[in-house]
């Protein structure tokens, strides 16, 4: 702390002063600006707080050191520890009547003048205070004074004169130290120990020692070079630290010998090390010319019966300001909160936040823990500002029910929320394609269905050489253009793209008012265009202009249009071509590309990326030969496969292109909810047997299962089965017996046939009838009917009691009849009260053991409605006791 | 927009891990105060602290949940050099009338000798598993024989590291197509610049844990290390947090091209490196679907970060770490001017940058 390198302290008591001490002392007070707007003339520490200069004490030159006396009153005396030895008290406060003013000026002079290198106040004894000095030949260096001492009798004191400032003599001195200790050697750094009030620590020339000043004659000491800036931790009053060069050494004062730890050595000089006030275990260290500040975090607290581990240290730095850092002081009760000041007195105010621990919950919401705190952050809901994350989607698209619409297959892309463009087509697509393969089947049973799902790129290679190109007037024009022969299987593409409808009529004019009506006037052009109707398409943009939310300047493109000329140099070719680049709609882009464009050559058109993909290729099923049709599907494919594009599917269909397609699709967005039921829709095909396929699945009804949407996976499963009928829900009800916890079921998979299961026991007398009413592993018997006390398993027809007996099939009793029981329903967890139930019949105290969805046991027909699938994933034997609850409701 | 809520924790010391069970409606927090506590949340969204107990004689390090399909079982892992598995004890008592539930240590593992730096339940498919990690560099597995009975528990493998380990992170992925792989990262600090993350994956031949792959790139101390939730995804994601958040993918090469019988070849790319926590990173976390990466770092901030179609990283939000907005001013905390306090919480694609594949 020379005169150019400032320091820094918080007052111990009026937290919201520091003094930053150079040449002279200046008293700053900080105030938060969370609030307020910056005052004039404050400086700004940090975004929520400012300081403001409140005096500047110029009394004390030569400063060295400066210690805050750590009673509350007064306010802000300090002691200054000169280059001469001497300490002075000063103040900087304003309150002048205090009856402390006789301190203030008060001077405690060495014998022999040299620096004062470090002072320290005593927390116990407020009064005390250690000052440590340089060596001079023979005499003390640790001197110990009471500030409220008489003046020492030897010294006869001088009258009160007050004297020009910058004066070397001053009015109060006192020369009589309390004690003097360290003899013959020179003290760097100082500390009291908080548990005794006479015990000093000091860190001397060669060694570390302390001093009881009820015996000054003795002194522990341990040598080492480690002897600056001792300074004892707060919260483990037997750990102290200090430093020497770039090393710190943390020493145990029960065991003194040698430091516990020596921390990782720094290339530079260390400044100051300081223990953080308000947490445990928390060092601070600044080197020279840096401007990070290191922290240890000492997780443990030491234990002195040898323990060999190391203790685990966490090392961190943080940089609060660009500059180097001159020095910092933590702030004494706000939450490791620290101030710092730069060489050229630029502070700035800070705070070290704890390492923030956190979790994402499967319900997209955030939970951290900052400190001694948790904080938990929430997406709001109703929020558009932000695309929502995959996550959020497919939960909502899973409550609307996307997906699970089998007959107007388009329908999932409004489920889907209606907003992307890709999954609009590909659930047109999907539709189309169903659309056509029951048509296609109705015509003709044979194997041409699939041929519909393994689309576009299949369809048009099944159809190679079969088609002649032939001239096709446009009509209202006198115009030929070249156009191809449409054959089945172009018919069929077309009708994939939706450009025409079912049956042999080759009309695109149904699309153009669908298309139309839905206000896509500019797409209703093209087509028209591309179907060789240039006055149909004039005729939508003039609509197109006069509605009310279309746009006017379709009123110019049909100007543009009607001027058609097929004169090669035209003055309307050429400025027709340089000028659709300029036009913002793709779709009226490629017309004025397409009149535009040679005979044959329709790069313009096919190239277009904005152009939906539908509309493209059956623009090149109507203009392209074979070998370029071709040509054009293989690529455009790879571009789609490749960029993970759905309107792709058109082209690949769900084949295992399909799934390549879809791959990186869910690589790219991580939707397999989509890829799930896209490629369930295609289960003639073989795709379903794709690993890939089966893993989106079984991932997606994971999703499921984390949100608790037992219906909605039992839903799913339903689907699944339906349009895969391979794939049979597994077992989803186990039953596990009260008494030795075996599953019941564990014995009928033992049974050879299996599908008869339990039907076996029960009705038909099998010769295993004995065991029904047991647990097959202990032999106990099962539960009882609550209303006729029967056990399970008993033949149904001998169950009497209230519940009529004709028509009350209690099927519970008969646990293997093959039926799910369609009354039953078991309320795990679903968290509905039985409110329709009529009679509660019976309270089994079954546990299920692993449930994933709800159907009786070995039941091998799918549950008939998700009501009784109702089910529930990791409810176990272990926790959250199961009430399994039949409810009869049949009277 | 992200609003932030506090709740009272009411941990006696640092709380040093968060978890939520499989379905996010249970929550267990550890803490240096030795104790773990288990948190519900109400059907009013609230959470209420449902046990709070002892674990470990030393800061508990980490806490997390098994797959419920196992039960309600916690894993709890501490500087005392143990881990531990908690199981709710079901029943009526004068707990559960309360309020309360009851949990039981089920198994003390001690086989480390040092602290235990991490514990993390493996993915469900592969059975009741539980990996640990220590700071003498040790990671092992251990395997329950018997999913009923959670007092047994058999070290299955013992993978040596030759560095103090930090975190450690199973690969989710349940497809046949991917072997049970678990990446090991090192908080040594020691100056040799050796690579700070592993990742082993099980043989099927030899059934044992070989090193597949080192990132050489990662040479500064890891804190924490997080695989995305695969959700059917040909690729692996693996977020790293060491002295800036890292996103590598792992594309298995392809099997035919590989020899057979030998571990899997990986492409490993760098997606994106963010430095905007300024200084080190402590913790990254994955959203259920692996699309949004959350990270804490040293300048006291949350940050989510996304990708877009591009497949580029940006940052989609930053949250003090106390949950108070973040204002407009830079986070160095100089003598900046303000710039008005009404500046919304969260801050649009602030800061964003990527680094090229």
């Amino acid at each position: 702390m020379s005169g150019t390198k400032p320091d820094i302290l918080w007052a111990p008591h009026q937290v919201d002063r520091f003094v930053v001490c150079d040449s002279e002392l200046s008293l700053y007070h900080v105030e938060s600006t969370v609030n307020s707007e910056l005052k004039a003339g404050s400086l700004r520490l940090s975004e929520d707080s400012a300081a403001t200069l409140l005096s500047i004490n110029s009394d004390t030159p030569y400063m060295k050191c400066v210690a805050w006396y750590l009673n509350y009153d007064p306010e802000c005396l300090l002691a200054v520890g000169q280059a001469n030895g001497r300490v002075v008290l000063t103040s900087l406060g304003q309150d002048h009547n205090s009856k402390f003013k006789d301190l203030i000026g008060k001077e405690f002079v060495p014998k022999h003048a040299r620096q004062c290198n470090t002072l320290a106040w005593n927390p116990l004894d407020s009064n005390w205070l250690a000052a440590g000095l340089d060596k001079h030949r023979a005499d003390f260096s640790v001197l110990i004074w009471d500030i409220c001492s008489k003046y020492t009798p030897d010294i006869v004191p001088m009258e009160k004169v007050k004297l020009s400032a910058g004066e070397t003599e001053t009015t109060l001195l006192v020369t009589k130290p309390l004690y003097e200790l360290g003899q013959n050697d020179a003290c760097l750094s100082l500390c009291w120990l908080p548990r005794d009030q006479k015990l000093l620590l000091a860190g001397m020339h060669r060694n570390l020692a302390i001093f009881d000043l009820r015996n000054t004659s003795q002194k522990m000491f341990v040598n080492t070079k480690a002897v600056q800036g001792v300074t004892v931790d707060p919260y483990f009053h037997d750990r102290v630290a200090s430093f020497y060069e770039g090393q710190v050494a943390i020493w145990d004062l029960r065991k003194f010998e040698k430091p516990v730890l020596t921390l990782t050595e720094q290339p530079k000089p260390l400044t100051k090390v300081a223990w953080c006030p308000t947490r445990t275990g928390l060092l601070a260290t600044l080197t020279r010319d840096s401007n990070i500040i290191r922290l240890y975090d000492m997780q443990h607290t030491p234990t002195p019966i040898g323990d060999e581990t190391e203790p685990t240290i966490i090392e961190r730095s943080v940089q609060p300001c660009d500059n180097y850092i001159a020095s910092f002081a933590w702030h004494p009760t706000s939450q490791n909160r620290m101030i710092v000041v730069t060489p050229n007195r630029t502070m700035s105010d800070f705070t070290v936040f704890e390492r923030i621990s956190l979790a994402w919950s499967p319900i997209t919401s955030l939970m951290w823990a900052c400190g001694r705190h948790l904080y938990e952050c929430t997406e709001e809901e109703n929020d558009n500002s932000l695309e929502k994350d995959i996550a959020t989607k497919m939960r909502l698209r899973a409550l609307s029910r996307y997906g699970l619409d089998t007959e107007q297959v388009w329908r999932n892309h409004i489920l889907a929320g209606n907003e992307d463009p890709q999954l609009k087509s590909l659930w047109y697509t999907l539709h189309f394609m169903k659309q056509y393969t029951e048509d296609m089947d109705q015509k003709s049973p044979g194997n041409k269905g699939s041929l519909v799902y393994a689309g576009i790129k299949s369809i048009v290679k099944s159809s190679l050489g079969m088609v002649e190109s032939s001239r096709h007037n446009w009509s209202g024009l006198d115009k030929q253009s070249d156009t191809q022969n449409l054959n089945e299987e172009r018919i069929l593409a077309l009708q994939l793209c939706g450009w025409i409808k079912k049956g042999t009529d080759v009309d695109v004019g149904p699309f153009l008012n669908s298309l139309v009506q839905e206000g896509e006037w500019e797409r209703a052009a093209a087509v028209a265009l591309f179907n060789l109707d240039i006055r149909r398409a004039i005729q939508i943009l003039n609509e197109g202009a006069s509605s009310e939310k279309g746009d006017l300047n379709l009123n110019v493109v049909a100007m543009a249009l009607s001027g058609y000329t097929d004169e090669k140099n035209s003055l309307w070719r050429e400025m027709c071509s340089t000028l659709r680049l300029q036009l913002n709609n793709p779709y009226l882009c490629v017309m004025f590309a397409f009149l535009t464009s040679e005979t044959g050559s329709y790069d313009g058109v096919l190239y277009e990326n904005k152009v939906a993909v539908r509309d493209r290729v059956a623009f090149a099923c109507k203009f392209l030969s074979d070998t370029q049709l071709n040509r054009y599907i293989e690529k455009l494919t790879n571009e789609m496969k490749e960029a993970g594009n759905l309107e792709g599917i058109l082209l690949t269909g769900l084949t295992k292109d399909g799934v390549d397609l879809m791959e990186s699709y869910v690589d790219r967005t991580g939707d397999v909810q989509t890829a799930s039921y896209c490629m369930l829709q295609g289960s003639p095909l073989d795709v379903l047997k794709d690993e890939r396929v089966q893993y989106w699945i079984e991932n997606y009804r994971n999703l499921l299962d984390a949100w608790r949407f037992w219906h909605k996976r039992a839903e799913f499963d339903i689907h699944r089965s339906k349009l895969d009928p391979s794939s049979k829900p597994l077992a989803q009800v186990f039953v596990s017996c009260n008494f030795c916890g075996k599953s019941i079921s564990y014995s009928c998979s033992t049974v050879p046939h299996q599908g008869r299961g339990f039907s076996q026991y029960g009705v038909s007398g099998s010769p295993t009838k004995s065991k029904v009413t047991s647990c097959p592993g202990c032999r106990k018997p099962l539960p009882r009917c609550a209303l006729c006390l029967i056990n399970m398993g008993t033949p149904v027809s001998s169950c009497p009691g209230s519940h009529s007996v004709t028509q009350d099939r209690m099927q519970w009793h008969d646990l293997g009849s093959q039926q799910p029981l369609p009354s039953a329903s078991c309320l795990l967890g679903s968290g509905d009260p039985p409110t329709s139930a009529s009679q509660v019949a019976g309270t089994i105290g079954f546990r299920p053991v692993a449930l994933a969805g709800l159907e009786l046991l070995n039941s091998s027909d799918p549950p008939a409605s998700a009501s009784q699938s109702a089910g529930i994933t990791g409810m176990s034997h272990h926790a959250q006791p199961i009430f399994c609850n039949v409810l009869i409701n049949r009277k | 927009m992200f609003v932030a809520r506090s709740i009272a924790a009411d941990h006696k010391d640092l709380i040093h891990d968060v978890s939520f069970d499989f379905h996010g409606r249970r929550m267990a927090t550890c803490s240096s105060d030795q104790s773990v506590k288990v948190w519900d949340k109400s059907e009013s969204g609230d959470w209420h602290c449902t046990a709070s107990w002892k674990t470990h004689s030393g800061s508990v390090w980490r806490v997390t949940w098994a797959h419920p399909e196992f039960g309600q079982v916690l894993a709890s892992c501490s500087f005392d050099r143990t881990a531990a598995v908690w199981e709710e004890i079901v029943g009526e008592s004068n707990d559960k009338l309360r309020g309360q539930s009851h949990w039981v240590k089920r198994t003390t593992l001690v086989d480390s000798r040092t602290s235990v730096t991490d514990v993390k339940f493996a993915p469900k498919h592969m059975g009741l598993m539980l990996a640990t990690c220590s700071a003498d560099g040790i990671v092992r597995i251990y395997e329950a024989p018997d999913v009923m009975n959670l007092s047994q528990w058999s070290l299955q493998h013992e993978i040596s590291c030759k560095l103090s380990c930090s975190c450690i992170s199973w690969n989710p992925s349940s497809s046949r197509a991917h072997s049970p792989m678990i990446a090991v990262g090192s908080d040594d600090s020691s100056p040799n610049a050796m690579a700070k993350v592993q990742i082993f994956e099980y043989n099927e031949n030899t059934r044992k844990y070989a090193k597949a792959e080192t990132l050489m790139t990662v040479t500064d101390p890891v804190h924490d290390i997080a695989f995305a939730p695969n959700l059917g995804r040909s690729f692996h994601i693996l977020a790293i947090a060491t002295k800036d958040v890292r996103i590598f993918t792992l594309k298995p090469v392809r099997k035919e091209l590989t020899s057979s019988g030998g571990p899997t070849k990986f492409e490993i790319h760098i997606v994106a490196q963010f430095d905007n926590h300024n200084s080190q990173v402590w913790r990254v976390s994955w959203n259920i679907t692996g699309t949004v990466l959350a990270s804490s770092g040293d300048d006291g901030c949350v940050r989510l970060w996304k990708a877009n179609y591009m497949d580029n990283w940006k940052c989609t939000g930053i949250l003090k770490g106390n949950g108070s907005p973040v204002n407009g001013s830079s986070q160095q905390g100089n003598s900046n001017p303000s710039l008005g306090s009404n500046i919304p919480s969260l801050q649009n694609s602030l800061n964003g940058s990527s680094a090229g594949s």
